[in-house]
This record gives C-alpha cells, sequence and structure tokens, in this order.
C-alpha cells in the first residue's frame, strides 16, 4: 500500500515539474517577447526601452538560469525587476505585468469565486446525478426510467457553454429570474453571493449531473443484478435497504473517481461559466491575461496551478480507489 | 489628445473603431430613417468659454448628499500617473475627482459648452505682454489627502515631471514645446530639480516659456500641471495611487480592471470653484463588456439605477435607447478627428492620396465598426473639427461629398498617376471582430478603385507600437486624434509637425509628413498675435489638405452614452467626450 | 466531456471478442451494423448528420446558386452600406422588414453578410476541423494505446506517464494560450496566417485530445494480450509489428469506432466553443464565432443568435445520438 502511494506521489510530482517546464518555455521561449507587454503597458516602447526592459527581466540570460530562478522563487522570496523593483515572497510565482502585484495573492484573492462555483456546482450535480441514476435503476425499465436516460442524454449532448449562454440570455436577462449580480464575496454579504451564484450553480449542475445519472444507474443496475444482492431480497431484506447499502456502494467507486476528476478541471478553471456570467475569477482572469497585451506571469502561474490540482486530485482518487478496490494495487 | 485605448477585447464591440477604422457616409441622414444626431456644429468648441472669476463652492440646487455611483466600462485605464494621464478617460476621471491643477474646466448648463475656470490658481494666470512668461498664484487651504498642505513647490515639482518623456512616454509634451529649455531639460529624475523655466515665490509661480504660449490657461488644465509630492512620486508606483487633492481618492486600485474611490477628507469645497462631490463613493469597473452594459442600463433594476457608463452604447441597442429612455441617454460632442494617414514617404504620388480618399468605404467601415451616422460618426473634410474658433469647411477634393465613396474617380485618378494596382500596407487588430469586418470592408473598396490592398494583421495590444514604429512595413496608418483644447495649436504642431525620426520616432506625425514649408508657417502662427491665430491655423488646414493632401479625415467623433434613472447630472463633458463627473449626483 | 465519456466507456466496454474468421458467420461489425439499421433514433440521426454534412459539403454550390455570399469580399455580394439601416440593422428582412426569400435568414448586422451563406460555410468549418482532429487523435491514440499496451515495462510505464502528463496540462487554458502566439507569428501573411490558425486548432484539439482513447486502447490492448490466439501467435514467431496490426487491430474495431463517433461531436462543440471565446479561427466562418456576434443584438434580432445555436445542438445532438447508438449497437449489454 506504502509503496503504491510513494510510486504514485512520485510519479505526480515529475508530471507537476514537466508541466511547469512545458509552461515556462512555452511563454518564456515562445514567438512572442514576454518584455513586449511591459514595455507597451508604460507608453511608447522604444527599441532602447525594449532592450533596457529585457536585461532588467533577465531575459538575456540562458533558459536554465530563468527556470532556476523561478522554481526557487517558489520557495524561497526573491526580487523581481519590472520597470521597478518588487518584492515577491514565496511561494513566488511572479510579478504580474498588468497589476505589479504579487501574482500568488491575486490568485488567492480570485479562488474564492471560483471554488465557490465549483463547490455549489458540484454539490448539485452530485447529489441530483446520483439520485436520478438510483431513481432510474429502481425503476429500471418503466417510461420514468426511460425518460431520464433519454433526458440525460439529451441535456448531456448539448454544449455546456451554450446551455449557459441560453440560461443567462434568458433566466436572466429576458426574464429577469435570477439577478443580474454577478459575482459577490461570501464575507461581504452571503445573500448576493448565493443570488449571484445561484444560476451557474444550477447550470453546472444540470450539465454535469448527466453524467452522474448515468454512471450511478449503471452501477446500480449491474450490482443488483448480482447474485448477493438476489440472495439479500429473497433473505427478505428490505428493497430500499438494498438499493441503497448494497447497490449503492458499489456504484460508489466510479463515482469517486470522476467525481474527483470533474471537480480539479472545475477549481482548474471554469473559464466559460465565469466569462457568460461575469464571475471574476481565475478562469475569466487567465482569459483576460491571454487578451493583449498579455500577462505572462499570470497564464504561467494559473495554468501550472490548474496543472497542479488536477494531478492532486488524480492521486487523492487514486489513493481512495486502492482503498476502496484494492484490486487496483495489484495491477 | 488621445482617444480612449483599446485594450482587452473578448468581444471587442467597437472599440478600436476610432484607432483602426474609418466612417461611411451622407452628410445629414437625409435617407428618412437616419439617427437624430447630436449638434455637429459645436464638436469641439469644447472650453471655448472662460471665466477667470469664478469662486467655490459649488452647489447644484435639489442636489443631495450620499449613494455610490458605478461607473462601467470595457476600455481599462491606462497610466493614472497625472504626469501621463493623456487619455481621454484617465484624464477626464482624475482631473474630474481626483486631481486638481492649475486650471479646470465646468459644465456650463445653460450652452451645454465647457467653461474654463481657475482650480488651484486664483485665477486663469496672469502674462506678460507677449505670452512667454505666465504668473499663477495658488489659492491657500489646499491639501493633500494625508492631511499636508499642498505646497507652490509640489506645484512645480509636478511641473517639472511632465518634461520627462522617458518615464511617461504617453503624457502630452507641450513643457517640452513652450517651456524655456523644454528640448533640454528632461524632469527631475534625469536632470534634477535645477530648472529656471519655473519659478517660485511664496505663493506664486512664474512659468517662463521659450516662444509665445497664450494658451498656457488651457494646459494648466491637464492632470500633468497639478502638484506631486517630491520623494513618493516612483513614476512605476505612483500610477498606482496618485495622491488626491480633489474631493475623491484612490481607495482600491486593480489597473485595467476596478477603481474604488472614495471621499477625500481633506478636500474643501471653499477652495474649489468647480467641484461639486455629492456621491460618497465611486465604484468603477472596466471589464464588463458592452453587451452587458447595455442590457443592464436597459433594465435599470436595483444597482444599475445609480450607475453610468462612458461607453457608447452599442448601435444595436441604439434605437430602442432612443425611442424608449431617451431620458436616459446622453449624446454629445467629443472633438476629435479619425483620418487615413499614407506615409508621406513612401506615397509620394498626391494623385495616389487622393484616389485612396475617393475610394474608402465611409460607410461600410463605419458600419463595420458598428459606429452611427451623425451619432457617433460625424462626416467632415477639416483635420480641425468642428466648433473651433474660425474654423471654416472646406473641401480639398472637388466633386466628393464627405462620407461618400467614389470608385470611378478613385479609378480615374490612379489611372492618371499611371499607379493602377498600388500597394497599399495597413494594419488591423485581429483579434478585435470590428477590425477584422472594416479590415474587409477597406480590402473590397480598394480593390475595385484598382488598389492592391495588403492589410497587415497585428493585435489590439500590438498596433499602437507597430503604427509608430517609423520602419515598419505599412505605407499607410489609421489614425485619430482630439484637441487639448480649441485651438488649432494642438492639432497642428503635434500632427503636421516634422519630428526628427531617429530621435523622437513619429510622435503623433502619423502621416510622416515632413514640409519645410509648413513646419515654418506653424512656428509662425505660434508668434503671432492671440487673436490672430484662429484664423490662421484655419487657413493652415485648408492650404495643407489643398496643397499637400497628406492625410485625409474620415470624419469626426460623437459620444452616446447612458444612465441609470437615480443619476442627475449626467452630461457630455465635449473636452474629453467622458461624463460631466464634476456635477453627478444621486437622487 | 470527451475524457468522461471515454472513460465511461472503459468502464462499459468489455474487452474486445476475438474474431475467428475460421467459422464462418458474421463479423461483430457487420452484426453492429445491422442492430444499427433497425435503430430508429441511430437511423434518424445519421439522417440528419448527412443532411449537414451535405450542407456543409455544398455549401459553394447552395450559395451560389441562391445568390448570397457569406462574406463581402466578392464584388457582387451587397455593400454593407446597401443593405443595412443607420443603426447596423438589416433594412432588408428580419427583424423589422417581412421575410424574404433573397436571405431566408436575414443578413447579419454591421456587415451585411448573409446569416444562411455563413451558417453553411460554418458547418462546413466546424465539420472539417472536427473530421481532421477526429482522424488524427485518433491514428495517435490508437498507435500509442497499441504500443504501451503490448510493451510492458517501462516503455508502457512511459506512456501511461505521458498520458497522465498530458491529461494534467488544463485545455482551455493551453488553448488560451497558443491563440496569441500564432497571430504574432504569422501577422505579416493573411492566408498563412488563416491556415496557421486552422492547423493550431486542429493540433491543440488532437494534443488534447488523444490521451483517453490511448488509454481506452491500451486497456483492451492488456487483455487482449493473455488471450490464447495472441498467445498462440507468440510463441509461433509471428512478428509484434504482424501481432499488433493483423491479429490485435481488427479486435478493437468496435472500440475505436465507438470512441470515434463520440469524438467528432466533442471536437464540434470545442471549435464552436473556442471560436466563441475569441480564440479559435477568425479568417473564416465559424458557428461560434457568429454566436458570439449575435449576443449583442439578441433582443431585437433573435433569429441571427437562434440559426447557429440551434444548427450548433442539432449538429453536437444528432452526432453524439449517433454515437450512442453505434455503441449500443457493438455492445447490446449497456442498454439493459
Amino acid at each position: 500500500m506504502a509503496g503504491f502511494i510513494i510510486r504514485r506521489v512520485i510519479s505526480s510530482f515529475l508530471v507537476v515539474v514537466l508541466t511547469s517546464m512545458f509552461v515556462f518555455a512555452l511563454f518564456f521561449l515562445g514567438p512572442s517577447n514576454p518584455a513586449g507587454p511591459v514595455c507597451e503597458a508604460s507608453g511608447k516602447c522604444t527599441a532602447e526601452r525594449l532592450a533596457l526592459i529585457e536585461e532588467q527581466m533577465g531575459l538575456n540570460e540562458s533558459v536554465v538560469t530563468q527556470y532556476g530562478a523561478f522554481a526557487k522563487g517558489i520557495f524561497v522570496d526573491r526580487t523581481i525587476t519590472i520597470g521597478s523593483e518588487y518584492e515577491c515572497d514565496a511561494p513566488c510565482l511572479g510579478i504580474s505585468y498588468g497589476t505589479r502585484g504579487q501574482v500568488t495573492d491575486e490568485l488567492l484573492e480570485k479562488y474564492p469565486a471560483t471554488l465557490s462555483i465549483a463547490i455549489g456546482g458540484a454539490m448539485i450535480y452530485l447529489t441530483l446525478g446520483v439520485l436520478l441514476g438510483v431513481l432510474a435503476a429502481r425503476w429500471r425499465g418503466t417510461a420514468a426510467d426511460r425518460l431520464l436516460v433519454g433526458g440525460s442524454l439529451l441535456v448531456s449532448s448539448v454544449p455546456y457553454y451554450l446551455f449557459a449562454l441560453l440560461a443567462w440570455i434568458f433566466l436572466t436577462l429576458q426574464w429577469s429570474i435570477f439577478p443580474a449580480t454577478g459575482y459577490t464575496p461570501l464575507t461581504e454579504n452571503p445573500g448576493a453571493w448565493f443570488a449571484g451564484l445561484l444560476l451557474p450553480w444550477v447550470v453546472i449542475g444540470v450539465t454535469f449531473s448527466t453524467q452522474y445519472a448515468r454512471f450511478t444507474r449503471g452501477s446500480m443496475v449491474e450490482t443488483l443484478g448480482e447474485d448477493y444482492i438476489r440472495t439479500a431480497t429473497a433473505k427478505g431484506v428490505k428493497s430500499n435497504k438494498v438499493v441503497f447499502k448494497h447497490g449503492l456502494r458499489a456504484a460508489i467507486v466510479p463515482i469517486v473517481t470522476i467525481f474527483g476528476l470533474d471537480f480539479a478541471a472545475l477549481l482548474a478553471g471554469t473559464v466559460f461559466t465565469e466569462r457568460i456570467f461575469n464571475i471574476n475569477g481565475v478562469g475569466w482572469w487567465a482569459l483576460n491575461s491571454i487578451q493583449s497585451p498579455q500577462d505572462f506571469p499570470v497564464i504561467t502561474a494559473t495554468v501550472l496551478v490548474s496543472a497542479v490540482l488536477v494531478v492532486v486530485a488524480n492521486l487523492l482518487v487514486d489513493v481512495i480507489y486502492s482503498f476502496l478496490d484494492p484490486r487496483v494495487r495489484m495491477s | 489628445m488621445r482617444f480612449k485605448k483599446p485594450i482587452i477585447a473578448i468581444t471587442a464591440v467597437g472599440m478600436l473603431a476610432l484607432a483602426a477604422c474609418g466612417g461611411s457616409g451622407s452628410t445629414n441622414g437625409g435617407s428618412g430613417e437616419g439617427a437624430s444626431g447630436i449638434d455637429a456644429e459645436t464638436l469641439g468648441s469644447a472650453g471655448s468659454g472662460m471665466n477667470p472669476d469664478a469662486k467655490g463652492p459649488v452647489e447644484i440646487e435639489g442636489a443631495k448628499e450620499g449613494g455610490t455611483v458605478t461607473v462601467l466600462s470595457f476600455s481599462g485605464l491606462n497610466s493614472m500617473d497625472p504626469t501621463e494621464a493623456y487619455y481621454v478617460n484617465t484624464a477626464s476621471i482624475l482631473s474630474g475627482l481626483v486631481t486638481r491643477s492649475l486650471t479646470q474646466y465646468v459644465y456650463d448648463e445653460e450652452s451645454g459648452d465647457m467653461v474654463l475656470v481657475p482650480d488651484l490658481a486664483t485665477d486663469l494666470g496672469t502674462p506678460n505682454e507677449d505670452f512667454t512668461e505666465w504668473k499663477f498664484t495658488l489659492r491657500e487651504g489646499i491639501k493633500w489627502e494625508d492631511g499636508t498642505d499642498v505646497t507652490a513647490e509640489d506645484v512645480r515639482y509636478g511641473i517639472l515631471r511632465s518634461f520627462d518623456r522617458t518615464s511617461f512616454p504617453e503624457g502630452a509634451a507641450y513643457s517640452n514645446d513652450y517651456f524655456l529649455d523644454g528640448d533640454k531639460y528632461k524632469g527631475p529624475y534625469k536632470s534634477g530639480t535645477e530648472y529656471a523655466g519655473v519659478e517660485v515665490e511664496g505663493n506664486t509661480l512664474t512659468l517662463k516659456m521659450n516662444k509665445p504660449f497664450p494658451d498656457m490657461p488651457y494646459w494648466g488644465a491637464f492632470p500633468a500641471i497639478g502638484p506631486i509630492p517630491e520623494g513618493k512620486d516612483d513614476p512605476d508606483k505612483y500610477r498606482l495611487h496618485p495622491m488626491a487633492t480633489g474631493p475623491y481618492m484612490f481607495d482600491e486600485y486593480t489597473p485595467e480592471k476596478s477603481l474604488t474611490l472614495v471621499r477625500n477628507p481633506h478636500w474643501d469645497p471653499a477652495t474649489d470653484p468647480g467641484r461639486t462631490a455629492y456621491p460618497d463613493k465611486y465604484v468603477m469597473d472596466f471589464q464588463t463588456d458592452n453587451t452587458k452594459i447595455d442590457q443592464i442600463m436597459l433594465n435599470d433594476q436595483g444597482e444599475a439605477q445609480t450607475t453610468l457608463t462612458f461607453d457608447d452604447v452599442l448601435a444595436e441597442n441604439f434605437r430602442t435607447f432612443q425611442n424608449d429612455h431617451e431620458d436616459r441617454l446622453v449624446l454629445g460632442g467629443q472633438p476629435c478627428t479619425s483620418y487615413w494617414a499614407p506615409d508621406y514617404r513612401k506615397i509620394t504620388d498626391i494623385k495616389v492620396r487622393q484616389a485612396l480618399a475617393y475610394a474608402y468605404p465611409y460607410k461600410d467601415a463605419a458600419l463595420a465598426a458598428g459606429l452611427i451616422e451623425n451619432v457617433t460618426r460625424i462626416w467632415g473634410t477639416n483635420l480641425m473639427p468642428p466648433g473651433i474658433p474660425e474654423r471654416a469647411e472646406f473641401n480639398p477634393l472637388p466633386d466628393h461629398e464627405p462620407g461618400t465613396t467614389d470608385t470611378a474617380k478613385a479609378k480615374a485618378l490612379l489611372e492618371e498617376a499611371g499607379e493602377t494596382g498600388y500597394e497599399i500596407k495597413w494594419l488591423f487588430a485581429n483579434d478585435d471582430p470590428s477590425s477584422v469586418k472594416a479590415k474587409d470592408v477597406q480590402v473590397r473598396a480598394l480593390k475595385e478603385a484598382g488598389f492592391s490592398p495588403k492589410p497587415v494583421a497585428s493585435t489590439i495590444a500590438d498596433l499602437s507600437t507597430v503604427r509608430a514604429d517609423p520602419d515598419a512595413d505599412i505605407n499607410v496608418r489609421s489614425a485619430g486624434w482630439c484637441s487639448d483644447w480649441p485651438s488649432g495649436g494642438s492639432w497642428f504642431p503635434p500632427v503636421m509637425q516634422s519630428t526628427n525620426l531617429d530621435e523622437e520616432g513619429l510622435g503623433s506625425n502619423y502621416a510622416v509628413f515632413s514640409e519645410p514649408e509648413v513646419d515654418q508657417k506653424i512656428d509662425e502662427i505660434l508668434t503671432m498675435p492671440t487673436e490672430d491665430q484662429p484664423a490662421a491655423w484655419n487657413e493652415l488646414d485648408k492650404m495643407i489638405q489643398e496643397k499637400y493632401f497628406p492625410l485625409f479625415v474620415i470624419g469626426y467623433g460623437g459620444v452616446a452614452q447612458t444612465h441609470g434613472s437615480a443619476i442627475n447630472g449626467h452630461n457630455i463633458d465635449a473636452t474629453f467626450g467622458m461624463p460631466t463627473w464634476k456635477d453627478i449626483w444621486v437622487s | 466531456m470527451t475524457t468522461a465519456d471515454l472513460e465511461q466507456l472503459e468502464h462499459e466496454l468489455p474487452p474486445g471478442e476475438p474474431v475467428d474468421k475460421k467459422i464462418a458467420g458474421k463479423s461483430p461489425t457487420r452484426i453492429a451494423f445491422e442492430r444499427l439499421r433497425k435503430d430508429k433514433v441511430a437511423v434518424i440521426s445519421s439522417a440528419v448528420v448527412l443532411l449537414l454534412i451535405l450542407m456543409g459539403l455544398f455549401a459553394p454550390l447552395i450559395c451560389s446558386l441562391w445568390g448570397i455570399y457569406p462574406d463581402n469580399s466578392d464584388p457582387a455580394s451587397p455593400r454593407p452600406s446597401e443593405v443595412l439601416s443607420f443603426d447596423t440593422f438589416p433594412a432588408i428582412g428580419p427583424p423589422y422588414y417581412p421575410f424574404t426569400w433573397e436571405h431566408p435568414l436575414g443578413l447579419a448586422p454591421r456587415t451585411g453578410y448573409d446569416n444562411l451563406a455563413r451558417l453553411l460555410y460554418g458547418i462546413r468549418t466546424s465539420l472539417s476541423v472536427a473530421a481532421a482532429a477526429t482522424i488524427l487523435s485518433t491514428v495517435i491514440g490508437v498507435s500509442i494505446g497499441l504500443v504501451a499496451g503490448f510493451a510492458r515495462g517501462w516503455l508502457d510505464r512511459l506512456i501511461s506517464f505521458v498520458i497522465d502528463l498530458f491529461l494534467s496540462f488544463p485545455f482551455l487554458l493551453g488553448a488560451l494560450a497558443l491563440a496569441p502566439i500564432i497571430i504574432s507569428r504569422f501577422s505579416t501573411n493573411l492566408e498563412a496566417l488563416s491556415k496557421a490558425q486552422v492547423i493550431a486548432l486542429v493540433s491543440v484539439l488532437v494534443v488534447f485530445g488523444w490521451m483517453a482513447l490511448a488509454r481506452l486502447i491500451r486497456g483492451q490492448v492488456l487483455s487482449l494480450r493473455e488471450r490464447e490466439f495472441v498467445q498462440a501467435a507468440q510463441v509461433m514467431g509471428v512478428p509484434t509489428r504482424r501481432i499488433l496490426f493483423k491479429e490485435l487491430l481488427p479486435n478493437l474495431v468496435a472500440p475505436i469506432v465507438v470512441a470515434t463517433s463520440l469524438t467528432l461531436p466533442a471536437y464540434v462543440a470545442a471549435e464552436a466553443g473556442l471560436s466563441y471565446l475569441g480564440i479559435g479561427l477568425t479568417g473564416v466562418p465559424s458557428l461560434g464565432q457568429t454566436i458570439n456576434d449575435a449576443v449583442n443584438s439578441y433582443a431585437e434580432y433573435p433569429l441571427y443568435l437562434w440559426a447557429p445555436v440551434v444548427t450548433v445542438m442539432v449538429l453536437v445532438l444528432a452526432l453524439n445520438l449517433l454515437g450512442d447508438s453505434i455503441r449500443d449497437a457493438f455492445d447490446p449489454k449497456t442498454r439493459r
């Protein structure tokens, strides 16, 4: 068991390191000159000024040196020169060209919005999906089952962003059923926080719940067909108890897997959600940083952090999975 | 003055319109269903009135104190360092709410025009006989946001900073152009604070010029000609929190994203002949896209009632606003001219330049960019927009109605010049859908007139930099310019006077126009008696256009802004085409 | 949702059934095809898909017959100022004027492009990008999956690691980041830029899309490898390449067809989504781009928004339903 976990941790760590190198290479060695936006941010960019900024930013150093400085910054404080000098406390992900603030601080500032979307949405889709899946499995073969299966297939076939866009246009703009307030921090006004996020939650909840319903139904149907369940039923165990105690337990394993990955994907940046509902979270931030003038440190940081989240989620899922289903460890 | 800088564009609706595309059209929307437009005659008169005796405090009858004003826009702010604030949005927000300078503009309800009044100075300054020396006396009781006194030395330091073109490349260069040794003194960071051009004696500042500068009171209204506290002014950081002297101060500011202004407790209304400060707070958000802004304004629910925007309403929503919410739609002028500037070094044949003007798809490009004829796009031919004193309309192209395309004429001219198939290369922003659409109609029109159009793709971020590069592989630059004050003095020196390309680059002479005759004439007019100048500028405008035709005007600007039902006092400050911040209150 | 769908497949699909050619009988593919023909949903959705493919394929022909243009580069196409009112809404047809057969879906505000022409060309773009990406990612995914599954030890581990690496890279953010880099690279040559954008878009879809299939195939190969017929071939000394392509591949037809049929709609959706965000294609008509433009005037001009929205929905829905039916046809057990 310990060996399995250690192996997974090491490979996850490697994945993170390689991703960071890749991201770094993409932005700092790609065809765009990172000094360009900085130079332009303060007006007319002369060749002389550009050269100075390149020098200050250390762009003339070798790739390895630059990456080294970046990686080191994650563990110790460093000073970054962009026009003037800026302190960057560990874990340092750089200084934003646009705001000249520490990217780490801003990331922490944006996270509550994205986290709020992800948690609320996940709660809805998990409950709704599992519930619908269980119901469909219990009523297998009936009209209700067919309706649920057909409906979930239909909903999951519509691209998510169109669903969100139409929901925003009709439910918020046209019919004003949901308020167009955008995001308010929970600490500032819990009511407004809830009201502003309700529609995104519902949209994420409904769209994502379909695959949970399908999974749950699939696993339940399979389990309910197993001999031990038939035995339990034959022995007179109550039908509800069979369904929930035995059936659901078996269905949980695959659900944990996809839940972990989906949730990580949500945390990694809900770009469409934030763009459509005008919520200033990590996804919106990344999208804005990529629009000109590009803010390279922000892009690097969002991609890197998202990758770390996905990797960690993968790791957790594997570990949990290995507890739930010991066969995994063997293979 | 520069247009609002077009930044961020996910959908970039209409943005960059001014910088990258053009106009269309007939003169006065004769086609029955046109929009009822703005008063095109007074577009640039912006601030030609003066009232040296204005006194504070200013009060608005019936206005209520309190409330939070939400301001929405889709274009982020450039540098908010007062020395560098030279875009219409940055300059107007700073001088309307945050920083004070020697003079200022106030809105005159009766004429709908802006009037120049004193601000930090007790009057509009006292010149010597030939306008080469100006004296300004500062008021008592002006304080920084931290409660310390604003001294004449602070104002002097602020003026010194305005010479620095390296730290503040986007700032206006009038100090360099007119002040004593303006070409040699490089600001306090490079040349130290020893400078003979600005002298302080008690409460009085004496400003010395290298040539007559009758327009000094206008220059004094720029945020750059105000106090800056020495020692707290690192150019890279000061722009994030300029020290307030006006009624509001920075609370939270995220560049290009949001700005919150709260009351400055040390601002004394009795010392201010222009500003009121009824709302408690301003919350500005520069990230809401224009579709959403329009929807919020149309619905007018909750917070939207105390919201205003300085972005133009989308063309698609204009009809609805005009029919159903006319009371919340504010139209006004902006003393700005959009033009296409062929590179004078490259397109040397005047016939080719003229052919280009005939061939240009004025109306199509305006539509593609979402500009509304007679509201946000007004046709014209003079470089100087209407409303500048003594401006008289002229037309350098015979038989050409402004805003119309004459492909046959263009073709004929091009043939005459023996240049059929002439290659035209200009920039467009590939990440801005409006710019791409405008490019498409431009390509077609030029092709039909016998040119070989070769548009060059750029991005919103890079476009202005590439355009400013004298060596860029393009031969036409699409540009725009706005009056700094209602005089040719804020047009011809920056736009038409030759620059030293190696040292200063193009500056704002996008045509790279250089004719000794014109350079000389500009210098001459600047030394003329003030009363003769307006007519002379107009003559010069006409002479340049008729003799050299270095650029062709596409049209002038206008604005169509909206506000919520609880916002009062939102008019258009025509010097900027921005809201009259100083008069706003919430009911 | 590609990943999730394919992962679901991994759970649901049994390892490929070995094909025994000696005994005369129907191949699984054939059986599946016969099942499909009896499935009403499959028949209807394939008819819809076929119709849309034809629309895309013959877009130029339809447009020239109808006399409509997707942009205004053609000298015969109407200029914006000829067909639009002062506020950029069309001066003929919807939303303010009665329907006209000349432009059945109306004209686009600001540009005067014909919406039907735009739609047809948009379908063409969507389908060709999605098809190219699907073919490429299938080839890559299958090859890598085959190799990983068959090669034990370090190679398998390395490939699995690479798959993990790619899976952890946030796809949308990666796609976002590449767009401006490509524009700045090809800015001077518009045709090259246009091509570069298409290639970049396809590459982004492929680079972030091959892993799920590779994983699926690897899993299938792992279990097939233990079957007698493969082991027998190995013992007989059949070369590895031959085993991979002659013995294993035919047994993987079912999962490959199923995965492909579910990947295609995911790519169609992704292409429109990226164009909607403004980071997809700019030079050619695209449904996502039209949706983005049309949001501006949803209240006044709903048709302008609805036409591309419904088209994307129908296209993705039909492809998904077809994919689903194909899956059921290959493995009826899933529909219990």
